[in-house]
């Protein structure tokens, strides 16, 4: 009974990420798009990782979720279908994989949350490259887009760990 | 790794990947056509921009706060300057209205209806900015149910700042100038100088580094000054006369050394908008 709480938390969380995202972009645009860095915000990443990794039961169709929440980015921020639609179930998919070889605390999940916002972000400059929507260099791309982007990200992760981590244990 | 490439495994991802460059490849190939977005995609973004309304007021909310308690701090430097610029900014209108009118009068009699510099402006606040480092996007909340239409220059209160490439029925998509992506089709503007001579010639790249506009291939002779005003042309497309990019902050001979390459300093703040003005033609 108390578990399906988490259902309807779970999406709308995932969708108040995905507009805060765009929301918070605009907001602070002077400071998060600062040339020559360029730093994403990833909270629907991060909503996602939590709820792979805190979700002890993973009976939530995280999967199903992160593809539809993939398609709306896409359809709604950048007009060019199939990169989110396929990065985010893909991050879904190698974090299970990853799941039961860790010993799960803070630290661990810092780490895979370094690795998938870099599988994410990878993924989508090279498939906007091979799209030809974007021309940049790879190590352009690595000092001044994935650089800053997991520095904030970092940030956000330890500020947002514990409150989310209080809330899936008073939830599941 | 072997448990990886099995071959059910390795079909999956084959199909996801040729789905995903497919649907990709489609979408960049018809996103350039007039007629984009098909009506499905249209009503996707419909949809989702009215729920997107609800997140976005609160934030935006939150910013103006944030915004007037800043403005409240610099409120007496800020009073003692613009009361300076009041006293001569009524003489400026007077000049600006007799102007107008007697144009008015004057097109009439030569029957001009339509002139280039005509448009209506249509407001429109700032939902999002595309949360991505490819893509200066934002999305603003009006869209063809108010008359905006694809390739229109969009403005903030202080000069241009992209065009519409993407209208729904109640938002559209905007490009900010500062896009360097190839398919970016850009601007004609045109330079005045300090004697009333003009030179035409196009936005051909933005300078991120610096933040100033470039203006290249300039042949024309005309002397161009730093601090020369720079507005559209209304030469081709939508596009309407006068509307203000900037001024400019250097000239110099391109590599070659033929043509000159004129470095414009945009008026607008692209990294604080909230509210947007779509120049409708």
């Amino acid at each position: 009974m108390r578990y399906s709480r988490l259902k309807i938390i779970f999406p709308i969380g995932l969708f108040l990420a995905l507009f805060l995202d765009g929301s918070l972009s605009n907001a602070f645009a002077g400071h998060l798009f600062k040339y020559p860095y360029s730093s994403v915000l990833h909270l629907v990443l991060l909503w996602i990782v939590f709820a792979i990794f805190l979700d002890d039961r993973g009976e939530l169709p995280v999967g199903l979720w992160a593809a539809f929440a993939g398609l709306i980015f896409d359809w709604y921020y950048t007009g060019v279908f199939g990169v989110y639609l396929v990065a985010l179930p893909l991050v879904v998919y190698i974090s299970r994989q990853i799941k039961p070889w860790l010993d799960l605390n803070f630290l661990t999940m810092l780490m895979v949350y370094i690795i998938n916002l870099t599988i994410v972000e990878a993924f989508v400059y090279i498939w906007y490259l091979i799209g030809k929507v974007i021309t940049s260099n790879l190590a352009d791309f690595a000092v001044y887009t994935l650089g800053p982007t997991i520095a904030v990200n970092l940030a956000l992760f330890v500020i947002l760990y514990y409150p989310v981590r209080q809330l899936y244990l008073k939830v599941s | 790794m072997q448990k990886f490439f099995s071959n059910r495994k390795l079909v999956i991802v084959i199909i996801v990947l040729i789905v995903s460059l497919g649907l990709m490849s489609v979408s960049v190939a018809i996103r350039n056509k007039k007629s984009t977005p098909p009506l499905i995609q249209q009503f996707g973004n419909d949809v989702v921009g009215a729920v997107d309304r609800v997140v976005a007021w609160p934030v935006n909310g939150l910013q103006g706060a944030s915004n007037s308690v800043s403005d409240l701090l610099n409120t007496y430097q800020e009073n003692q300057k613009l009361k300076k610029q009041v006293d001569q900014l009524a003489q400026v209108k007077v000049n600006a209205q007799t102007a107008t009118a007697e144009n008015k009068q004057l097109r009439k009699e030569l029957k001009l209806n339509k002139s280039l510099s005509d448009y209506t402006a249509v407001t429109a606040n700032v939902l999002t900015r595309t949360p991505s480092s490819w893509m200066n996007q934002l999305v603003i909340s009006k869209g063809a149910t108010a008359g905006i239409k694809k390739n229109m220059p969009v403005m903030s209160q202080s000069g241009l700042i992209g065009r519409v490439v993407e209208v729904n029925q109640t938002n559209s998509k905007v490009e900010l100038i500062s896009n360097t992506s190839s398919s970016a089709d850009k601007f004609a503007i045109q330079v005045t100088n300090k004697s009333g001579s003009t030179v035409n010639g196009i936005v051909t790249g933005y300078d991120k580094s610096t933040n100033l506009i470039e203006m290249g291939s300039v042949t024309s002779k005309t002397k161009i000054e730093k601090g020369d005003k720079v507005v559209t042309s209304g030469l081709g497309g939508v596009t309407p006369k006068g509307l203000y990019v900037g001024t400019v902050a250097s000239v110099k001979q391109d590599d070659y050394g033929l043509a000159s390459e004129v470095r414009i300093t945009p008026a607008a703040d692209l990294s604080d908008l909230t509210v947007v003005t779509v120049a409708v033609k």
